[in-house]
């Protein structure tokens, strides 16, 4: 498969083939047809690097991507997650992607235990990570960031490092040029995402490996495509040209599992059939070896119609808000299990400081009937310092919806603060559920110790971790007229003008006492007259 | 004029020139006011509109919607599923169509306890489905809403509404620029599903609590910036008419108004505001006649503050919004009808200009008044003219400082001199004279507290109604009457009528208050401010403490006049009498009074579920303010200037 990461590859290949050969680099590709009329399609590069982190200096590298490498070296990064999203994904019809992550861009990092300065190399990786990836993360900071307690887990090998997590919500560039771009934007849902994180290198643990997980997720519309029948090149603009030849494996999935609904065909056959058993729920998969040689792929769907009910996954969320006017309003998440059991989740809510809540206001209610958090973590923001952050551990109740309300303030900011025009508002970012599912249906998470997607097969596990990400909200803050400063100078010039009018005059005049004229007009002006005429 | 100076100095002339000729300048103030208004209709007094929000783009993009058969063919099995629905919305046949289509596809239940009998209860079902737009997650929003009406309904049919609604949200789920969701909506019951839609989509209660419970949504698409009303008569359309006013006077965005009338242009259609279309006249007088008749009509409806569509619920939540009403017949001669095609096309151009909006609609005019229509045919560009807020408010500020030069003249003329007079009066006539704060004070609260009275007694009756089952409507209405004629006993409680100074204290106080409430209310609702300020100021500047027994009775009966149950009275029976000119004098004055009866308790009743606040104002502001000056005008002095000069004569 020719993506064009092999040719960035392909300069650190010449450097330092010889000194470093002890990583791997896999790509693949899944292409699941959704129960809706969607189809996903999930790319995933892993490089798996045997070296120890901790030691790791990062002056050489061979797959691994150099400019990552030393932006963690030298921020003390043990962990880190970014993604840029387009779109939302809708877990409500679409299940579970492979990889949650939240609309705008998305960054969590754990820093290493001997981290002097926490907040400070936060800000520091986010404006290198923004430069690196094009994206504005430069705008984040200790401002719009919390330091969750329980949502987000290191997923790797650690021992206690500190975490931070942000959410801004701009514009997604630079990683996508990965892929057409033009075919990219043919979708409801895009996101690129980065994970780097620490593992084991092998099941004994002795000693540690570097991962790093690049994938591009995409949600293609069979509406917008025109038509069921799906083939590389309607999604992707062209076929698979050949392989990498960095890569030790290249190999593109296709989840058969939809054919017994809808049926479809596949062409060419796959190379092989993959049945995969993962708590409870089977699915089938056909599999491509990518050749050295062009491979196109297409699916011809038969012709009958049908509509397929689409039942909603076990846990999915949505977030809104609530009240009208510029005054008081308030922030409902919406909580659905659809589980036969009750469900243990964590709501996490960073919110911005310009949105200042009010704690007494939180209300848990699960079907009218008032549901006590288990635990709570609240620690209220500092305007222009510290954003509020809410955590909430709560049982779901099955076959339930809870709502989770808050309600705040809208508040005037200072004038420079406000976006210049024109501007949608200011965000509030997306809540995250996270849980863990006794069932993995509708799931197509990697596990927690497997990095590709061949590693998601059989994997059966006590629980599957799910983050369900809210979409985000605009609010409009009340917006001052700007013209207002100038109509306070008009008027303050005014003031001053008539005040001092009257007192200049008082005070530079000569005072004269003056005799006054008691002869009339008619004689005054003969008078005048007369002695002009003398002249 | 300078600042900083003694303030007495060179001053006294203008006091003098005021108490000398404040009635003068009152009557010319009002006056002004009037024809400033009425000059607001001459085209050059106006400032002519153009977008001043540069992202819409207006009609720019290429029209490509071409679905008329599937609207067509929408439109047969909907007009056959509503058969089989009499009275209610064939919602299994709605939101099977919205699956289809591909649409994320909901209902909302709400039911109404009729604020008049808590028994009675109304439940109703909105359908709608939300076009999910490629390009966003979810943050914001546009809304297309039709409301249904089922084949029993009085108002006429807007299933073909429905037709192209769906015709075109099949087309638009098609598309990938969408950056904001776009909502289908069908409602039912009129105002009241949209009502508790919007209610149920913000988590709030607009009126009375346990009046209308507005359910849940399941599915939400973020802040909604725009809404587009579609109430389409026929499957051919020869004249669209499009309607702004919204709930308490509020109107939508001028840009949007003009964005609907741009397309409706664009496609050719005869459309219209008010009913009335473009007319050329060379003459200005006749000119000013046709512009003026429009703005009268504009000002009717706005003052009313009675929405005259479902768009007028979306305003009170920063939704700007108007309806598009079609009519198979056109008023323009030799116009030429319109199917589905253009229809589409102008729904097509209208949402892909709201979906360029990089903002919310904020700039220009939010106290737009559009009075005036006015259609360029060249480039086939139409533009309205607009009254803005600083052409129209000085009608009413001029109106209204009338009041406030004659309170000023009044201070003036009994405090500014009360140093020299203490001097002059004898002992006995300073009692006579000496201000009676605390009892001023007590009246001007008194009526005050009868007004709240008023404004909660509604809710009362219903309650006592119920126990004895009488019918509440006709209870509210005989109650309401009958405390107002109690409240004209009201200045027999005045304890210093005979107190000249302490009269005119409490006239100076009660046109203070009038003039600062009309122009706080034409703030709001321009209309509905001068409407009052026409008809109560001339009648306030005549109301006087006096001790002229006729001009006292004179002043009672005009100012019985402008009581606000008699100007209802007054205007329902003219409207009766315009309606059916044709009917007997006796038949107009019972339709009229039975047509009051309604208006008063339908204003009560849409205060209590929409918030209509017409009731809350006339019964808390204008009914005391007016009690107050009747209590002025039962003064009863006894000649002080008569007393002062047999003083003098026995001195």
């Amino acid at each position: 498969m020719q993506f064009l990461t092999c040719a960035t590859y392909l300069i650190f290949y010449v450097n330092s083939v010889l000194t470093y050969n002890s990583d791997t680099f896999t790509e693949e590709l899944l292409i699941k047809p959704l129960y809706s009329e969607q189809i996903y399609a999930h790319f995933q590069f892993t490089t798996k690097w045997d070296v120890d982190p901790n030691t790791e200096t990062f002056n050489h590298s061979r797959i691994f991507p150099r400019a990552l490498g030393e932006i963690v070296k030298r921020y003390n990064v043990q962990e880190l997650h970014v993604s840029l999203t387009g779109g939302l994904w809708r877990y409500d019809s679409w299940g579970y992607p492979v990889t949650d992550a939240a609309p705008g861009a998305e960054v969590w990092a754990w820093f290493k235990t001997d981290t002097k300065d926490v907040n400070k190399n936060w800000k520091l990786l986010a404006n290198s990570l923004s430069g690196l990836l094009c994206a504005s993360l430069n705008f984040v900071d200790t401002s719009n960031s919390v330091s969750p307690e329980f949502s987000f887990k290191p997923t790797g090998v650690t021992d206690s490092p500190n975490v931070n997590s942000s959410y801004l919500s701009s514009g997604v560039s630079g990683l996508a040029s990965l892929l057409n771009s033009g075919y990219i934007h043919n979708t409801r849902y895009h996101s690129v995402a980065l994970h780097l994180r620490p593992v084991c290198r092998d099941e004994t643990c002795q000693s540690l490996s570097l991962e790093l997980q690049q994938s591009v997720s995409l949600v293609y519309d069979y509406l917008i495509l025109g038509t069921k029948n799906w083939s590389l090149r309607k999604l992707f603009g062209q076929g698979v040209t050949r392989n990498c030849i960095l890569a030790s494996r290249s190999e593109i999935y296709v989840d058969t599992t939809t054919s017994s609904t809808h049926s479809f065909e596949l062409s060419p056959p796959p190379d092989d059939v993959v049945t995969s058993i993962r708590g409870g729920h089977v699915s089938t998969f056909g599999k491509y070896n990518v050749p050295n040689y062009f491979l196109h792929i297409s699916a011809k769907y038969e012709e009958s119609q049908k509509l397929a009910v689409v039942s909603p996954p076990s846990l999915y969320a949505s977030q809104y808000l609530t009240g009208y006017g510029q005054e008081r309003g308030g922030i409902v998440t919406k909580l659905y299990n659809n589980h036969w059991d009750n469900l243990n989740v964590v709501v996490l809510q960073n919110i911005p400081w310009y949105v200042p809540i009010y704690l007494h206001t939180l209300k848990v209610t699960t079907d009218g009937v008032n549901n006590e958090p288990i635990t709570l973590r609240y620690i209220p923001g500092i305007q222009r310092e510290r954003p509020y952050y809410l955590e909430i551990l709560l049982k779901l109740p099955p076959k339930s919806a809870t709502a989770v309300s808050i309600d705040f303030d809208y508040v005037f900011l200072k004038w420079q603060e406000y976006p210049p025009d024109a501007n949608h508002g200011f965000y509030i970012g997306s809540a995250i559920i996270s849980s863990h599912l006794t069932l993995a249906r509708n799931y197509t998470g990697l596990p927690q110790d497997g990095s590709t997607i061949t590693d998601s097969f059989n994997a059966s596990r006590s629980g599957y971790l799910v983050q369900v990400r809210t979409e985000n909200m605009v609010i409009t803050l009340p917006t001052p007229d700007f013209s207002m400063p100038y109509n306070v100078i008009c008027l303050a010039c005014t003031v001053v003008a008539l005040a001092f009018g009257p007192l200049h005059n008082i005070t530079t005049r000569r005072l004269v006492l003056k005799p006054k004229n008691n002869e009339k007009l008619l004689f005054r002006l003969k008078r005048k007259l007369t002695e002009f005429l003398k002249k | 004029m300078g600042l900083l100076t003694d303030p007495g100095a060179g001053q006294g002339k203008f006091i003098k020139a005021l108490l000398q000729y404040y009635s003068k300048i009152c009557i010319i103030l009002y006056f002004s006011g009037i024809i400033w208004f009425c000059a607001l209709a001459y085209p050059p007094m106006n400032a002519s509109t153009y977008f001043s929000e540069n992202a819409l783009l207006p009609g720019l993009v290429k029209s490509q919607f071409h679905e008329d058969k599937l609207a067509s063919s929408f439109h047969n099995e909907l007009l056959d599923e509503m058969k089989k629905y009499d009275n209610s919305i064939p919602y299994p046949w709605l939101l099977a169509k919205f699956k289809q289509i591909g649409l994320d596809t909901y209902t909302h239940n709400f039911t109404l306890y009729s604020p008049l009998n808590k028994k009675e209860k109304y439940s109703g079902k909105n359908v709608y489905g939300i076009l999910r737009a490629a390009r966003a997650s979810s943050t914001e929003a546009l809304v297309l809403s039709v409301p249904y009406r089922p084949p029993v309904s009085v108002h006429p049919t807007t299933a073909p509404s429905i037709a192209i609604m769906l015709a075109f949200a099949k087309y638009a789920n098609k598309e990938k620029y969408w950056a904001k969701d776009i909502i289908f909506l069908i409602t039912e019951h009129e105002q009241l599903g949209i009502q508790a839609w919007l209610e149920a989509y913000h988590g709030v209660t607009c009126g009375n609590e346990n009046t209308l419970d507005h359910g849940d949504l399941k599915g939400r698409a973020g802040a909604i910036q725009a809404a587009i009303n579609l109430e389409l008569h026929s499957a051919r359309i020869g004249q669209m008419d499009i309607k702004i006013e919204g709930l308490n006077g509020q109107l939508p965005n001028l840009d949007l108004f003009n964005l609907a009338s741009k397309m409706c242009a664009k496609e050719g259609l005869y459309h219209t505001f008010k009913n009335k279309g473009q007319e050329y006249h060379r003459d200005p007088v006749k000119e000013w006649k046709y512009y003026f008749k429009n703005l009268i009509a504009m000002v009717a409806t706005q003052a009313t503050g009675i929405p005259n569509g479902n768009h007028g619920l979306f305003h009170r939540f920063g939704i700007q919004a108007l309806t598009l009403e079609g009519f198979e017949q056109s008023k323009a001669r030799g116009s030429s009808k319109v199917g589905f095609v253009s229809i589409g096309r102008i729904i097509e151009g209208t949402f892909r200009s709201l979906n360029n909006l990089l903002e919310r609609f904020h700039q220009s005019f939010f106290f737009l008044f559009t009075p005036l229509f006015r259609q360029i045919h060249l480039h086939c560009i139409s533009s309205f003219c607009v009254m803005l807020c600083r052409l129209y408010m000085p009608a009413v500020c001029l109106i209204a400082g009338a009041l406030f030069i004659k309170s000023c003249a009044k201070w003036f003329k009994f405090e500014g001199s009360t140093n020299e007079e203490k001097r002059e009066n004898t002992h006995e006539q300073q009692e006579i004279t000496e201000l009676k704060v605390d009892k001023i004070i007590f009246i001007f609260l008194l009526t005050h507290f009868c007004g709240v009275l008023i404004m909660n007694l509604p809710q009362y009756i219903t309650l006592i109604c119920d126990q004895y089952n009488y019918n509440a409507s006709t209870c509210i209405f005989y109650t309401l009457s009958a405390i107002s004629a109690v409240f004209l006993l009201l200045p027999y409680l005045v304890p210093f009528r005979t107190c000249e100074r302490s009269m005119n204290m409490l006239n100076i106080l009660c046109m203070l208050e009038l003039g600062t409430v009309l122009i706080c209310l034409a703030m709001n609702n321009f209309s509905l401010g001068i409407f009052c300020a026409a008809v109560s100021v001339p009648v306030a500047l005549l109301v006087n403490p006096t001790s002229c027994r006729y001009y006292s009775v004179l002043q009672r009966i005009l100012w019985l006049l402008t009581h606000p149950l008699v100007v209802l009275t007054t205007v329902v029976l003219v409207n009766t009498y315009l309606m059916f000119p044709d009917v007997k004098q006796k038949e107009i004055i019972s339709r009229g009074l039975d047509a009051t009866q309604q208006a008063i308790v339908y204003s009560i009743v849409d205060s209590m579920i929409y918030g209509n606040w017409m009731f809350s104002v006339v019964t808390s502001i204008f009914i005391p303010n007016w009690l107050c000056f009747w209590c002025i005008a039962f003064s009863d002095i006894k000649k002080p200037k008569n007393l002062l000069t047999e003083a003098k004569k026995t001195n």
